[in-house]
């Protein structure tokens, strides 16, 4: 009969394995930890476009994705996890992650950076896609350290096309004919450091 | 000027005294009301859920009937099934209303988190588990009408955490098959609203389990004795019946044990009240010895003193206990995050059901409790003898 329970126990908690559906790190002291080996701490902040500026914040970050923000998954209201990293008192870098429509299922693109606005490290926590296992690589994401908002500026996540003389130029699709979820990617990067720039580098100028 | 305001005037000379003891009173009232409503909440999520499920029989393979752990420890492969022809045998039984083969598969998903995940698929009969499962309503799109089309329902959360939406492609890691969504559920505040449902046709052969079922969800007729029909299922091979109402009557059997365990902290909480409230009233008798002495002097009767002492118990306790009430329903939320947090296992809905019948009772209890304790400083009170009284303050 216990058996029985946990069985009726685990029918009923499926539901919570997908309860989670902001973009938040699934074991934060770990991802952290290993995000920013020298760290101490961190301290989670929670932001939305609707309380830190409504409509016309989003008109802004809209025209600087260059890209309207579409469906149910990316509304006005959506909440952004930012974790705030610390080394004893003073913060040292932050980890923010964005959710990203991809073309089999929801993708969720982490990037930890530095006080001074340049990614130290890319993580994609979560991507059902062709080319996972390419993007998903090791060698996918670093090549994306040391850039910066700067970077993407001439990137248009609607044609997808990339300068030859931008830096983006030298990220390579790692699975060409595997779809757009390359540039989905790109798009959710992008979206990422927006919104970083907004909520933290740029907060105080505006 | 009555016997209600010369009691309330006696307990505002002693406003602190006074307060503490309500306060006092008012958390005894929070913890009975908080656990009173615990108790309706979890009874009645349990039904919901249990009620939810469509179905009040569930028929699994035997020695197997833990899809669920089977498949958050292994995936797909160690399940254990049974064969498709089992829905005509238990269909052919008089009892059964309805009746809804599933096939429960998982693989695993290694781009899921750090270390990768089992992505759980439920195959329906488009027919019959739609029909069984009324209460499921569509936030966008419909059934699947054919149980071989490569198509996929999305309960909510699914929806949300996949960011679906009608005419989206949903990939099936591992396998590498592209299935059409044609359906988001509302929430429903169940476990459907997690699941990813495929067509059974559709499971059975993108894993190659043709002919084959994880379970069988059966209702049963009106008025049918469950027990009887479940020891008759047990005739057929190699099946283990799971009774819905056995599992809750179970549930609640030990959620039972854990209710007595706190009942009897909340009635030690009311005890401790009381001991407070007679206190509270003696140290206050106890002072104004000579002062009953006095009124007693001037001619008031032993009842009129016994009835201003028990009418000073009745207002502090009816406002403690109206102040913890009001305190539970403002807290129920909070109290319900925190039972969430520390419990295994909850149903959906309110967890704390409060209304007025649950307070009502509450506060009959408080006042009737501190109107016990109120009897004997009320009693010494109506005894004190007024010249002896009054002597007493004279020296």
């Amino acid at each position: 009969m216990r058996k029985i329970i946990v069985f009726i126990f685990l029918l009923a908690s499926s539901a919570v394995a997908f309860a989670a559906v902001g973009c938040d790190l699934n074991d934060p002291d770990r991802d952290i930890a290993r995000l920013f080996p020298g760290s101490s701490g961190y301290k989670t902040v929670y932001l939305s476009i609707k309380t830190l500026g409504g409509e016309q914040l989003l008109e802004r970050v809209e025209s600087r994705l260059g890209d309207k923000f579409q469906g149910l998954f990316e509304t006005i209201d959506v909440p952004y996890t930012l974790y705030e990293v610390y080394k004893s008192k003073v913060i040292i870098g932050y980890v923010h992650g964005v959710n990203q429509k991809g073309d089999y299922g929801g993708i969720q693109v982490f990037l930890a950076m530095g006080t001074n606005g340049l990614i130290k490290s890319f993580y994609i926590q979560r991507l059902t896609s062709k080319a996972a296992k390419e993007l998903r690589s090791k060698q996918f994401g670093a090549q994306f350290a040391g850039l910066s908002l700067k970077d993407f500026k001439d990137y248009s996540p609607v044609t997808g096309k990339i300068n030859a003389t931008s830096p983006l130029s030298s990220i390579k699709n790692p699975s060409p004919g595997s779809g757009k979820d390359f540039e989905h990617v790109l798009r959710a990067v992008k979206k990422n450091l927006i919104l970083m720039d907004e909520f933290v580098y740029s907060k105080g100028a505006k | 000027m009555n016997i209600y305001s010369v009691a309330y005037k006696n307990l505002l000379r002693k406003k602190i005294r006074s307060s503490l003891t309500a306060g006092g009173i008012a958390l005894s009232a929070w913890v009975l009301v908080t656990l009173l409503g615990f108790n309706r909440g979890y009874e009645n999520g349990l039904n919901r859920d249990i009620d939810n499920l469509g179905f009040q029989v569930l028929l699994t393979a035997k020695g197997c009937p833990y899809e669920a752990a089977t498949l958050m420890l292994k995936g797909g492969t160690g399940l254990r099934y049974i064969k498709e022809d089992m829905v005509k045998a238990v269909t052919a039984n008089p009892e059964v209303e309805k009746v809804t083969p599933m096939l429960m598969q998982g693989v695993f998903d290694p781009n899921k988190g750090e270390n990768g995940a089992v992505a759980a698929y439920l195959g329906v009969d488009a027919l019959t588990f739609p029909e069984m499962k009324k209460y499921l309503e569509f936030k966008e799109g419909a059934w699947f009408k054919d149980n071989k089309a490569y198509e996929a329902v999305l309960g909510y959360e699914a929806a949300e955490l996949e960011q679906r939406e009608v005419g989206d492609k949903l990939l099936i890691p591992g396998i590498n098959a592209e299935v059409t969504v044609v359906g988001v559920l509302k929430r429903s505040g169940t476990q459907d609203d997690g699941t990813i449902f495929l067509p059974i046709g559709t499971v059975q052969s993108l894993f190659s389990k043709k002919g084959q079922l994880t379970a069988l969800g059966i209702k049963v007729k009106k008025d049918t004795d469950i027990d009887a029909f479940e020891n008759r299922l047990y005739d057929l091979p190699d099946v283990q019946v799971v009774s819905l109402a056995q599992v809750k009557s179970t549930i609640m059997g030990l959620v039972a044990s854990a209710k007595a365990i706190v009942m009897a902290l909340a009635f030690i909480a009311v005890l401790i009240a009381m001991a407070g409230v007679i206190n509270t009233i003696l140290m206050s008798v106890m002072e104004r010895t000579p002062e009953i002495g006095i009124i007693k002097s001037m001619g008031a009767m032993p009842l009129d003193v016994f009835k201003m002492i028990w009418t000073e118990t009745a207002i502090l306790c009816a406002a403690g206990g109206l102040a913890g009430i009001f305190l539970s329903l403002l807290t129920a939320k909070l109290s319900e995050a925190a039972i969430r947090h520390f419990l295994p296992y909850t149903p959906n809905g309110a967890l704390i059901a409060s209304d007025w019948r649950i307070a009502a009772t509450a506060l009959l209890v408080i006042i009737a409790g501190g109107l016990l304790s109120g009897l004997y400083p009320a009693w010494r009170a109506s005894r004190v003898r007024p010249l002896e009284a009054i002597r007493t303050e004279g020296n």
